[in-house]
């Protein structure tokens, strides 16, 4: 057909049905992403940041100890993927969402292409689904390369032990590969809470710099609100916890409640984000440069307002509610991991079970040494634990606990009574003393 | 009954903050016309371009495009109608080709070859390279090319020349008028009235948002002033003296009376020359001011004449 070819003549006549819906916006913004440079080198990142990071790992003496299942790094390949799941969530995740999202809407500003897009067959809706979505593949999609990576090289470059949980149990590998691929699947959500964050800077102030680096910047003064007070109310409420629902998983039995309660707070978040978003953009009106400059500077001048009295408010509120981390928790969290431990020890050290052997023992935590309220985060904390078994002699140790808001801990067992970092079995094969530091964890929300 | 208009607002109202941009705009665009707009620069066309685009919602007032009411954002009604506002923009890391492919994507048909469209426009030697190197003449042709991706019968262009070199400028002036002659309406904004004169077949002036004059571009011509000469002369002041007694002539000093103007149809201003010769003054120099019709729009809104010749 000729380009010049003459128009059917009568409008109403002509009026299509089959215009272009959600499915060609996200086509042809995933196929805008796939030719821009960022969006490569966001990709190999996350397909060579966990290889980097195990591979490190096998050829480094050290671990990264003070990291959830860090110490565990170079024993088996299922720990570094979680370190690399805990380090993504403290800014990783924010920062992957706030590139992948953050300028989504705002670079059809910097590019003044708005005119352009708007002007074809296609609603504001539809193209408003459309790049929401495309956020959200990349975003799933980034997920994905980062576990799938950081499993399968650190699997193959460390080893296939089982893993050794939050409550001292052993995970077999096959449930540990279960484990760790649900651990990163639920962490979709609070990734997409964030997407949805980095979208609604993105329409709200139309700055890519303010889009990009929101997410992030988000995440980072949610941890320090974290630190702030002891109460448990802000903290439940804040985008950042559901990213530690996961630990809930490596703990026996099973604490599914930050699960759940992660995914409610995430789609909670995911919807009011979009909802912001969707109704400026649908209200925008796409004038030219004579019209922009003023309103654009209130809308900023609004949300940098409208932030601060956000952050004032949680900051404010930070004491308020109870708190979730008291001695009474503490002791009960600690005493049967211990307990398992010390029978993990055993086990690793002789090569034998310990059959009918009981072993008990009895906690008692404390903070500050009896100083202060034995209640919240901190890393005063310390614990005695009288193991009473009928095979050995009472034995007596205090622990020093680092707390984290979080609802985990760190505890650093006395070296003179469990022993050295590395140990060695009958055959004089050497392996990490599980006593020696260990980590657990306690649902918090 | 009176055919259905391709474009048809009624008192379209338009602010922005305080300043009102579009001021009870009513205007009509026939199915097949090629019809100007023409105004200052922040008369409103623009904004006119951008409500009509469905990219502005107009405080108050209607538009109808083809019979059908044109919400903002309804693109069931702006099916088929293409072009652009101000200078077109597109995706710099992408090719010419590229941008279309995607472009006719979101138009949801693929019945024209981004290819043949990049060529009929005078880019077939840039399809592949990425639009971010583009010159504004070069986007500006991109710009037709996207527009024509939409197998448009209302084709809305602002400026749809600026930006361009001569050459390119006259190609896209005869692709219009090609476009026109099969039946695609036309409503262009331009600052170049040889441009309008060329292409239009009637106008609509802004000033200050509102229709100052519409009508046929035959009746602008015959409502236009008499043009106007500068006059430069061996003796200005016999040469005043001439002219100020002579009918149909009007004479006055300009430039602190280092030269003349004269206003005066074609037969006057011969007549006059002639005269001037007779009496021993020899004319130095005798040019054009502006054209009528840049007379008149300069009349109508109190502004500069702003063709692009001058």
């Amino acid at each position: 057909m000729s380009v010049l070819a003459p128009p059917e003549p009568i409008a109403v006549e002509r009026i299509r049905r089959d215009l272009p819906g959600t499915a060609t916006v996200l086509r042809v913004e995933l196929a805008k992403l796939r030719e821009q440079l960022a969006m490569r080198v966001l990709l190999a990142v996350c397909v060579l940041a966990p290889l980097g990071f195990a591979t490190v790992m096998r050829i480094q003496g050290a671990v990264p100890a003070d990291t959830l299942f860090g110490r565990w790094a170079k024993t088996t390949g299922f720990a570094s993927p979680l370190t690399v799941l805990g380090f993504a969530g403290s800014w990783g995740f924010p920062l992957l969402a706030g590139i992948v999202a953050g300028d989504m809407f705002s670079s059809e500003d910097r590019y003044g292409t708005w005119k352009t897009l708007l002007t074809r067959s296609c609603s504001r809706g539809v193209v408003f689904a459309g790049k929401g979505l495309a956020a959200c593949v990349c975003a799933i999609v980034g997920v994905c390369v980062l576990a799938l990576s950081g499993l399968v090289s650190s699997v193959l470059l460390v080893d296939t032990d089982p893993l050794v949980g939050l409550s001292g149990q052993l995970v077999s590998p096959g449930r540990a590969v279960a484990l760790v691929l649900s651990s990163w699947a639920y962490s979709l959500l609070p990734v997409l809470s964030f997407v949805a964050l980095g979208l609604m800077l993105s329409v709200v102030t139309r700055s890519g710099i303010a889009g990009v680096l929101g997410p992030p910047v988000v995440a980072l003064v949610m941890q320090l609100l974290t630190l702030l007070g002891p109460g448990e109310i802000v903290r439940a409420v804040l985008p950042t916890t559901p990213f530690d629902g996961w630990h809930g998983l490596f703990v026996e039995p099973v604490h599914a409640r930050p699960v759940f309660q992660g995914a409610e707070t995430s789609i909670v978040y995911t919807g009011v984000f979009l909802a912001v978003a969707w109704h400026v953009f649908s209200r925008r009106a796409i004038a030219g440069s004579e019209a922009v400059p003023h309103r654009r500077r209130q809308v900023q001048l609004r949300t940098a307002i409208g932030a601060t009295a956000v952050v004032v408010l949680l900051a404010a509120g930070s004491g308020w509610g109870p708190t979730d981390i008291t001695a009474k928790r503490l002791e009960r969290t600690i005493t049967p991991t211990f307990e398992r431990l010390v029978v993990l020890q055993y086990r690793w050290r002789t090569d034998r079970d310990p059959g009918n052997a009981t072993l008990h023992a009895i906690t008692t935590c404390r903070r500050g040494g009896g100083s202060r309220p034995a209640r919240g985060a901190g890393d005063d904390w310390t614990c005695v634990v009288k193991l009473v078994s009928p095979e050995l002699t009472a034995k007596s140790m205090t622990l020093d606990l680092t707390v984290r808001p979080n609802g985990c801990y760190t505890a650093q067992a006395p070296p003179s009574i469990i022993g050295p970092l590395v140990l060695r079995d009958a055959r004089g094969k050497a392996f990490v003393n599980p006593l020696f530091a260990f980590d657990g964890c306690f649902g918090t929300t | 009954m009176a055919a259905v208009a391709a474009i048809e607002t009624d008192g379209l109202v338009k602010r922005f903050g305080e300043t009102l941009a579009v001021d009870d705009l009513s205007m009509r665009v026939e199915q097949g016309a090629v019809r100007g707009l023409l105004g200052r620069n922040g008369a409103g066309k623009t904004t006119v371009f951008r409500i009509l685009f469905g990219l502005l919602r107009p405080e108050s007032g209607s538009v109808r495009l083809f019979g059908r009411d044109a919400k903002p954002d309804d693109v069931l009604v702006r099916d088929g109608i293409a072009g652009f506002v101000e200078e077109p923009r597109f995706y710099p890391y992408l090719s010419a080709r590229r941008n279309l492919e995607l472009l006719g994507q979101l138009d949801g048909d693929h019945r024209h070859d981004a290819g043949d469209l990049l060529e009929l426009v005078g880019l077939g030697t840039h399809v592949g390279q990425k639009v971010g190197n583009f010159s504004t003449g070069m986007r500006q042709r991109l710009g037709l090319a996207a527009s024509l991706l939409r197998r448009p019968r209302l084709l809305l262009l602002d400026e749809p020349t600026i930006g361009l070199d001569p050459a390119s400028a006259a190609t896209v002036r005869a692709l219009i008028r090609q476009l026109a002659d099969h039946g695609v309406t036309v409503f262009l904004s331009s600052h170049n009235m040889s441009e309008v004169d060329e292409l239009c077949d009637t106008v609509v002036i802004v000033d200050r948002g509102r229709v100052v004059w519409d009508g046929t571009l035959e009746r602008l011509r015959h409502e236009a002033p008499a043009p106007a000469y500068t006059l430069v002369t061996t003796d200005d002041g016999r040469a005043f003296e001439l002219g100020r007694e002579r009918a149909r002539l009007d004479v006055t000093f300009a430039d602190r009376g280092r030269r003349l103007t004269v206003r005066a149809d074609d037969a006057a201003r011969n007549d006059y020359v002639v005269a001037l010769g007779r009496a021993g003054i020899a004319v130095q120099l005798l040019e054009p001011v502006a054209a009528p019709l840049e007379a008149l729009f300069e009349q109508l809104t109190g502004g500069e004449p702003t063709s692009a010749e001058r």
